[in-house]
C-alpha cells in the first residue's frame, strides 16, 4: 500500500479524529496554550504601551535653584514636558530624593560672570539611577543648548564677527528611513520570534502527552497492536498536535495585530504595514515550521525515559531555536540570501520579517524553502515510525 | 490456532524465553502460569508482534506474527496488563477507534459496536469518558476493545487482577462463551482457581521456557498432588511441598 493510500485510508481517519480528540480535549495543554498566545502577546503590548505611555506624557519635575540670578535661562525651561519649580534654596540631593527628576543649580555670581562673559557655571544634578535620570539630562541639554548657540550667535554679531567663522562646518542628519523600514527593524525582528515561541510553547504540552504520555500510561502498546503502521499513527500524532501549535501562533498573530491598534507606533516613527494578504501569507508560511517543530518535539519525547523527563528535555531545548534566531540576526550574516532562506526557522523568520514590514518576499524562495521544510518533516516521520518499533519504548532492554 | 516454535528471547545478554514451544486449538482456553519474572509477558508480546523473537517464530492462524503482522493484528484481540484506556475519549468513542482501525466501517461498525455494548453490559458506561472509571469498568472496556472486531484469538494478560466478583463473573461468562464459538483463548493469570475453572490446557512455564503442560487434572495426576497450585510449585521448581516448613518444624 503506498504511502498516500494509508494516510487516507479509513483506519488513518479514525486514528486522526482520537489523536485531534486527545490533544484538543488536553485541558493543562489548551491552557499553556491559550496562556502564552493570550498573556504574552498583551503583557508585551501593554508594557510597551504604558513605558511609552509614562514617557511621552509625564512631565519631568526639575527645581531650578536660583532662578532669580538667570531668569532668561528659567524662562527657557518653561514649555512641554517641563514642571519647573524655583527655588531660592535647597539641597540637590535631597531635591532628587524628595520628587524632583533634575535639580539645576544657579549661583549667585552667575549674573555679574554672564555680563563680564567668564562663562558661568551651571550645575546640574540628576540620580543616574532613577529611570528619568537620562531622559532628563538630555531634555534639559536639548533646551539650554538651543539659547546657549542664540546667545553666542548674537554675541558674535554684536562684535562684527559672522557667527559661521566658529562653525567650520555643519554636520546635518537627514534620517533616510521610512516607517515601514523601521518598523522592520523593530516588529520584523520581535514578532516573528514571538510567534516562532508561540508554535513552540503550544506544541510542547500536546506532543509530550501523545507520545511520552501515551507511553507512560502503556496505550501506546495498544495502540500498537492495531494493524495501523507506525507511519500512520507518527502521521496522526504530528497533525493533531500541529494543530494545536499552528493554531496557537495564528492567535498570537491575530493579537498581536489587533493590540498595535493600541500601541502609538506612528508617534514613534513606526508603521505596522501588514495587510490581510500578508497575514495569510504568514499563517501559510508558518504551518510547514509548525509540523517540523512537532515532529521534533514528538521525536524527543518518544527517546526520552519518562513523562517528567520529556517535559525537562523540551523546556530546554526549545529556548534554542530562540536564541539562535537573535543570535543570528545580532551577527553580520547577510540573511536575505537565497540561501540562508532555504534552512528552516532562518527563512521562516526572514519572510515573516518582511511580511511584517509589508515588503515582498519571493514566492519562489519561499515555496522552495516550505519544500525543504516539509522534507525535514517527511524524514522525521520515517525516524519517527522506526523509533516505534523500538523494543525500549515498552520498556523492554 | 496460536502457535510458538522454538523461540528464544534474551535482552541485554540474559536470555529471557528459551526455546519456547506449544500451540493452542481453536475453541479452546489455555493459561499460562508462571512466577513473575518468568517471561510470560515476553511471550505475549511476541505472539501479538510487539518484540521481535531473537530466533523461532510465532503464528496466529497460520500466518507468520513477524511476516504478516497487519494481517496477524485483524485475527487477535489484546487485553494486556494494563487497559490501555484513553482517558478523554467515551467509551463509544473509544471502541469506535479501534473497531474502525481493524477495517469496520458503516453497518458493520454500528453493529460490531451494539454487540459488545449488549454483551459487556456498556450502555450505562457509553457516553462517558473513560477517566475516573473503576477497575472492573475498566477491564470491561479494555476486552470490549478486544473483542470488537470479533477476532478468532484471544490473548488476555492477567485479566481478572483488581477485578470484583460481578466483572470477574462477566469476564469468566464472556471467555466460556467465546471458546463454545471457536475462539482460541491464551491468558496469564495467578490465580490458581480461575485457571482450573476455565482452561482446557495449562502450561506452565519457568525460568523461560514450558516445563509441563497438560489438563488441571493430568498436571495434578503427574505431580503426585491434589491441587493445581502444589502442582504448579513442584513441577516449576521441582519442589515437594511444605518440605522446607516441614523440616523447620523437625
Amino acid at each position: 500500500m503506498s504511502i498516500v493510500d494509508n494516510i487516507f485510508s479509513q483506519q488513518f481517519r479514525a486514528l486522526a479524529i482520537k489523536e485531534f480528540r486527545e490533544v484538543w480535549r488536553d485541558r493543562r495543554a489548551l491552557m499553556i496554550a491559550l496562556g502564552f498566545t493570550l498573556l504574552f502577546p498583551a503583557i508585551m503590548i501593554g508594557s510597551g504601551a504604558l513605558s511609552f505611555k509614562v514617557v511621552s506624557e509625564t512631565n519631568l519635575n526639575i527645581a531650578v535653584i536660583g532662578s532669580d540670578y538667570a531668569p532668561l535661562l528659567e524662562k527657557q525651561l518653561h514649555g512641554s514636558g517641563f514642571q519647573i519649580d524655583q527655588l531660592r534654596e535647597g539641597i540637590p540631593r535631597e531635591l532628587l530624593e524628595d520628587k524632583y527628576d533634575a535639580v539645576l543649580q544657579i549661583g549667585k555670581e552667575f549674573e555679574s560672570d554672564y555680563h563680564r562673559l567668564l562663562s558661568p557655571k551651571i550645575y546640574l544634578y540628576i540620580d543616574g539611577s532613577s529611570k528619568s535620570g537620562g531622559r532628563g539630562i538630555q531634555l534639559i541639554q536639548e533646551r539650554l543648548g538651543t539659547l546657549q548657540k542664540t546667545i553666542m550667535q548674537q554675541r558674535l554679531s554684536a562684535r562684527g564677527i559672522a557667527p559661521q567663522i566658529l562653525a567650520p562646518w555643519q554636520l546635518q542628519v537627514r534620517d533616510v528611513s521610512t516607517p515601514s523600514s523601521r518598523g522592520l527593524a523593530i516588529l520584523g525582528i520581535m514578532v516573528p520570534v514571538l510567534l516562532i515561541m508561540a508554535l513552540m510553547v503550544c506544541s510542547s504540552a500536546p506532543s509530550i502527552d501523545t507520545s511520552a504520555g501515551e507511553r507512560e500510561r502503556m496505550s501506546i502498546e495498544t495502540l500498537l497492536q492495531q494493524p495501523l503502521t507506525g507511519r500512520q499513527i507518527i502521521v496522526a500524532k504530528v497533525l493533531a498536535v500541529t494543530s494545536i501549535g499552528w493554531s496557537g501562533s495564528l492567535l498570537s498573530l491575530a493579537v498581536l495585530t489587533l493590540s498595535f491598534a493600541l500601541l502609538p507606533l506612528a508617534e514613534i516613527g513606526v508603521q505596522f504595514s501588514a495587510g490581510i494578504i500578508e497575514l495569510v501569507a504568514m499563517s501559510l508560511l508558518l504551518l510547514p515550521l509548525a509540523l517540523l517543530v512537532a515532529v521534533l518535539q514528538i521525536l524527543l519525547a518518544l527517546r526520552s525515559q519518562s513523562f517528567k523527563d520529556a517535559q525537562i528535555q523540551l523546556s530546554i531545548l526549545q529556548g534554542l531555536p530562540v536564541a539562535l534566531l537573535m543570535i543570528v540576526n545580532l551577527s553580520d550574516i547577510k540573511l536575505d540570501s537565497p540561501t540562508w532562506q532555504l534552512i528552516p526557522l532562518i527563512g521562516q523568520q526572514q519572510w515573516l520579517s518582511l511580511l511584517m514590514a509589508g515588503e515582498a518576499i519571493s514566492v519562489s524562495l519561499a515555496l522552495v524553502g516550505s519544500l525543504v521544510t516539509l522534507s525535514l518533516v517527511g524524514l522525521c516521520i520515517l525516524v519517527g515510525a522506526r523509533a516505534l518499533s523500538r523494543e525500549s519504548l515498552l520498556g523492554a532492554n | 490456532m496460536i502457535k510458538v516454535k522454538s523461540v528464544c528471547k534474551q535482552f541485554s545478554g540474559t536470555p529471557v524465553l528459551k526455546d519456547l514451544n506449544f500451540s493452542i486449538a481453536d475453541g479452546q482456553i489455555t493459561a499460562l502460569l508462571g512466577a513473575n519474572g518468568t517471561g510470560k509477558t515476553t511471550c505475549l508480546r511476541i505472539i501479538t508482534g510487539l518484540l521481535k523473537a531473537d530466533s523461532g517464530h510465532a503464528y496466529i492462524g497460520g500466518l507468520e506474527v513477524s511476516k504478516y503482522p497487519k494481517e496477524v493484528r485483524r485475527k487477535l484481540g489484546v487485553v494486556g496488563d494494563r487497559e490501555g484506556l484513553y482517558e478523554r475519549l467515551t467509551v463509544a468513542e473509544y471502541l469506535s477507534f479501534f473497531a474502525s482501525a481493524q477495517g469496520l466501517a458503516g453497518d458493520n461498525l454500528e453493529y460490531a459496536l451494539q454487540s459488545v455494548r449488549e454483551e459487556l453490559e456498556l450502555s450505562k458506561l457509553w457516553n462517558r469518558r473513560t477517566k475516573g472509571f473503576s477497575q472492573g469498568e475498566r477491564m470491561k472496556v479494555s476486552l470490549a476493545r478486544a473483542l470488537v472486531h470479533r477476532p478468532s484469538h484471544l490473548i488476555l494478560d492477567e485479566p481478572t487482577r483488581g477485578l470484583d466478583v460481578l466483572a470477574a463473573r462477566l469476564l469468566r461468562r464472556t471467555l466460556l462463551r467465546l471458546r463454545a464459538e471457536g475462539t482460541a483463548i491464551l491468558f496469564s493469570s495467578h490465580i490458581m482457581a480461575e485457571v482450573v475453572e476455565l482452561s482446557d490446557t495449562v502450561l506452565i512455564m519457568a525460568n523461560g521456557t514450558i516445563v509441563d503442560s497438560g489438563t488441571p487434572d493430568e498436571l495434578n495426576t503427574r505431580s503426585g498432588s491434589n491441587n493445581l497450585e502444589d502442582s504448579f510449585v513442584k513441577l516449576a521448581y521441582g519442589q515437594q511441598v511444605g518440605k522446607s516448613q516441614q523440616g523447620e518444624v523437625a
